[in-house]
């Protein structure tokens, strides 16, 4: 095997990380696009057999958005196993005790359940802040693109933007200004 | 004979409440006005000062685009927002933000001049808008500005589904999650 070729079996089995900024995403559907990265689907060598599965960073998890009333309709079932230990924990009560737990169980849902999801989601990394370890870090090669944009706050534009943007509602001539 | 009845009402109408509005006002009544409270001394003057529209020269009308032609002139003339045709999102705050007081309340359909469909779909943007926490500055003094600071379930991040504004029932979001 010459020296370019052994070089590209490499690069073509290598893992390589990937992060993902958790910002104003909601957890289900960024779940479908990570889920991808971390089995290998996104690559021409997949196959279940083989082992070709990159690692995703996911930060800010403190920051994800639940669709309309989801906080407090979504319910997060566990059960412990004696009679009468069944307990049904609302989203938003979750995420105050774990901000990474309902984003993990997104991924873990989202994926098939076999003997190979357990070992999959090893290859998750979840931070509720922007705090990574810097050995985690330097290994980040690329970003996975946010699904929905950050929205941006009616005080975090400035005033002059505000005043001369274009209007479509104009007072009519009697009104008070309040 | 209907024509001449509507006609009489009207002249009743017009008898009746403009002549008695007028009667009272002291000065032009048709003009949009700012509230002024000062003090001098002990005496506390509150007044009404004409300003002019902060938005006249601003204003984006479909009529005065040039892409529009003038076939625009069947049985019902649409209203503005219509005849913009724009697709209006809950997180464009610079729009939404045109149509609230200053207190982030929605104003009503007599001062916004909507239609009746327009009229709803913007509530429900302004609504939106407000819980997501996206017009924190617009909002009632006794409000906590800051969305993280809220209680709950609404001290998180929410987001908002326009398509759902004119559903009878909102349907569920589809993932392998269980309910
Ligand atoms: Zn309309």
């Amino acid at each position: 095997m010459s020296a370019a070729k052994r070089v590209q079996q490499w690069a073509t089995f290598a893992r390589s990380w990937h992060i993902f900024d958790c910002k104003w995403q909601d957890p289900y559907e960024s779940a479908n696009i990570i889920k991808k990265y971390l089995m290998g689907l996104h690559k021409p060598i997949y196959h279940p057999m083989n082992d070709c599965g990159d690692v995703v960073v996911a930060i800010n998890s403190r920051d994800i958005a639940l669709r309309g009333d989801e906080w407090r309709t979504r319910a997060y079932f566990h059960h412990t196993g004696y009679p009468g230990g069944a307990s049904w924990t609302l989203a938003w009560e979750l995420h105050n005790k774990d901000p990474t737990m309902i984003i993990k169980k997104a991924v873990y849902r989202a994926m098939k359940g076999n003997l190979q999801r357990r070992h999959t989601m090893q290859r998750l990394f979840i931070y509720p802040g922007e705090n990574v370890p810097e050995d985690v870090l330097q290994n980040v090669t690329n970003q996975i693109r946010q699904i929905r944009l950050v929205p941006t706050r009616l005080d975090q534009i400035p005033e002059e933007v505000t005043k001369t943007y274009p209007k479509v509602m104009d007072y009519p001539e009697d009104y008070v200004l309040k | 004979m209907a024509g001449l009845v509507r006609a009489g009402f009207s002249f009743a109408k017009t008898a009746i409440f403009s002549t008695s509005v007028r009667s009272i006002a002291t000065t032009n009544p048709l003009h949009l006005r700012e509230i002024h409270e000062r003090v001098e001394g002990s005496t506390k003057i509150i007044e009404a000062v004409n300003v002019p529209s902060p938005r006249t020269e601003l204003l984006i009308r479909a009529e005065n685009l040039p892409t529009q032609d003038a076939a625009a002139s069947t049985s019902e003339k649409p209203c503005y927002m219509c005849a913009l045709g724009l697709d209006v999102k809950h997180t464009d705050v610079l729009i939404v933000s045109q149509f609230v007081r200053s207190d982030g309340c929605m104003l009503p359909r007599r001062i916004t001049g909507l239609c009746r469909r327009q009229q709803k779909k913007m509530g429900k943007l302004v609504a939106m808008a407000q819980k997501a926490g996206l017009m924190i500055n617009l909002t009632p003094s006794y409000c906590k500005k800051d969305p993280k600071k809220r209680k709950d379930h609404k001290k998180f991040n929410t987001y908002f589904d326009e398509r759902t504004i004119f559903m009878k029932k909102i349907p569920k979001p589809v993932d392998k999650f269980k309910r």
